[in-house]
């Protein structure tokens, strides 16, 4: 894959995965 | 009075949710919008849509349905008794759809069966238009029913009775089910298409950025739009699942694991799509572009086209694959049936066991139009003309009456008093300013596009039977809401 690519992938991954478990976290805690 | 049903626990509510907003659009639709309008530079309007509009709609949704405790009419009803028709309306346009898309399942059923056998051969598109639809020469000709997409139809409505049938205790049920086997499926797609030669190729195309094309408004316009109908705003299935919370649930933590659940899949889901077609594109000597498609072309074409050129089990591939829509495609199903039952249910209290044989028997008749020759050509035109005019229009009239008639604050310091995040004011402009000014610009500028060019390639006056929907539509959301409901009688 080229670097450009590889970059919006892990930007991706952090915003959406990243989201989701953060804001699932907050709901198991609460 | 009889009590409200209620989910059982906070997960029943999500994963109800996220299957109604998972669906078959984030398989075969959002990998390609990402492709075609800039690759990876698309997740920035993506994000700046999911936080601009679509998280905020669906706290809207959410809110408006814990607040009334009823579906989209009654709880538009009681914001102004005179606004009960746009809920209406959005079961009635959410009733046109699953019309269609049952029949759709329909197809995914027998491909399903197909698939054990490769039967489409080495021509997967002769095979589908010809052999499978028997495509009649234009909307014009509808032709015979086909049978085989009958007891497709037939099995779905069945499934989705199912499902249905205790409303949220079988839905509690049936939904871990139905919205955890599509990811499963999903990594070992994902896996298996990694490991074939090409997959980076086709990975390259899918999220190397173009940042250029975000001077243009196309890839900002269909940011909005993935966005919108991705999460099945303004269909009144969000409403309906909220309705049924109990009193102290959250609101604004739910909208956000939801939207982002919708998100995960749909990109995530990119990686199975492109890494296959990147394989495609390698054994066939073609470039990647070349063998890129959406929609039905991505379903019924080109995978089944990469599952036969599958090194080895190829029909297990071909069976998971349609597995995955099929498993997709029931949550979002239960989810345009059960806001369109409710709302008989609210109005007349009319007793569940009463409606939903009703609903799901009219579904199944009413599917029957789009099982002959010709019926694909409608599926395409019905499913324009309600999602571009009715959907944005209701979504439209959700932030108007929510944003300016409830006001937005009022709605905003209910959701945080019962929220654990909360909310700003940012959520007021979103709903007020953003989300109406995105929705109206895109619904004048499909109106545009469609009265001066029409839809599509087909003759002129499928276009005129397009709009003539929209106004029986718009009718019948009136005349629903004319004729008097038990509680006010």
């Amino acid at each position: 894959m080229n670097l450009s690519a590889i970059i919006m992938l892990i930007i991706g991954v952090l915003l959406i995965y990243g989201g989701l478990a953060y804001f699932i976290s907050r709901a198991l805690k609460h | 009075m009889e009590e409200r049903e209620r989910w059982k626990r906070r997960s029943d509510f999500i994963f109800a949710s996220i299957g109604a907003a998972i669906g078959l659009g984030n398989v075969w639709r959002f990998p390609y919008v990402t492709y075609q309008y800039g690759g990876g530079a698309f997740l920035i309007p993506y994000f700046v849509a999911l936080i601009t509009a679509g998280i905020p709609l669906v706290m809207l949704e959410l809110g408006v349905g814990r607040i009334f405790q009823a579906g989209a009419p009654q709880a538009f009803a009681r914001i102004r008794k005179k606004l009960e028709w746009v809920g209406w309306l959005a079961l009635l346009a959410v009733m046109i759809i699953f019309l269609y898309y049952s029949v759709i399942m329909g197809w995914v059923w027998n491909y399903l069966y197909y698939s054990l056998k490769l039967s489409w051969g080495a021509d997967p598109r002769a095979f589908f238009y010809n052999d499978f639809l028997k495509l009649s020469p234009g909307p014009g000709k509808l032709g015979a029913i086909n049978w085989s997409i009958v007891i497709g139809l037939a099995l779905s409505w069945l499934w989705s009775y199912n499902y249905l049938r205790r409303g949220t205790k079988s839905i509690s049920k049936e939904i871990y089910w139905t919205v955890t086997i599509p990811w499963i499926i999903l990594v070992i797609m994902v896996i298996r298409g990694l490991t074939l030669p090409g997959a980076v190729k086709g990975l390259n195309y899918y999220l190397t950025p173009n940042f250029k094309a975000l001077l243009n408004t196309g890839p900002w316009l269909a940011a909005y739009g993935q966005v919108f109908f991705s999460l099945s705003l303004a269909m009144g299935s969000l409403i309906i699942y909220s309705s049924y919370l109990p009193r102290e649930s959250d609101i604004a933590n739910n909208a956000f694991i939801i939207s982002l659940a919708d998100a995960g899949t749909a990109f995530f889901a990119g990686f199975a799509v492109f890494s296959t077609l990147g394989y495609l594109a390698q054994t066939m000597g073609l470039e990647v572009p070349n063998v890129i498609s959406s929609g039905f072309g991505l379903a019924f074409i080109t995978y089944p086209t990469a599952i036969s050129k599958m090194p080895f089990a190829a029909p297990f591939f071909g069976v998971i694959f349609f597995i995955l829509l099929l498993t997709l495609s029931i949550d979002s199903q239960i989810s345009q049936v059960e806001p369109f039952a409710a709302g008989f249910m609210d109005k007349w209290k009319f007793a569940r066991k009463k409606v939903l044989p009703l609903v799901v028997l009219f579904g199944f008749l009413g599917g029957l139009f789009f099982t002959t020759q010709g019926g694909y050509y409608w599926i395409d035109i019905f499913d324009y003309f309600t999602c571009s005019f009715v959907l944005t229009f209701v979504g439209l009239m959700e932030a108007i009456i929510v944003g300016y008639v409830f006001k937005a604050s009022r709605m905003r310091e209910y959701i945080n008093e019962v929220s654990e995040i909360k909310i700003g004011k940012w959520w007021d402009i979103c709903i007020k300013f953003i989300t109406p000014i995105i929705l109206g610009f895109s619904f004048i500028w499909e109106l545009k596009k469609v009265i001066t060019k029409g839809y599509g390639d087909y003759p002129r006056w499928t276009t005129n039977v397009g709009f003539a929907l929209v106004l029986l539509l718009l009718v019948l959301s009136i005349v629903l809401m004319s004729i008097k409901g038990k509680e006010e009688q």
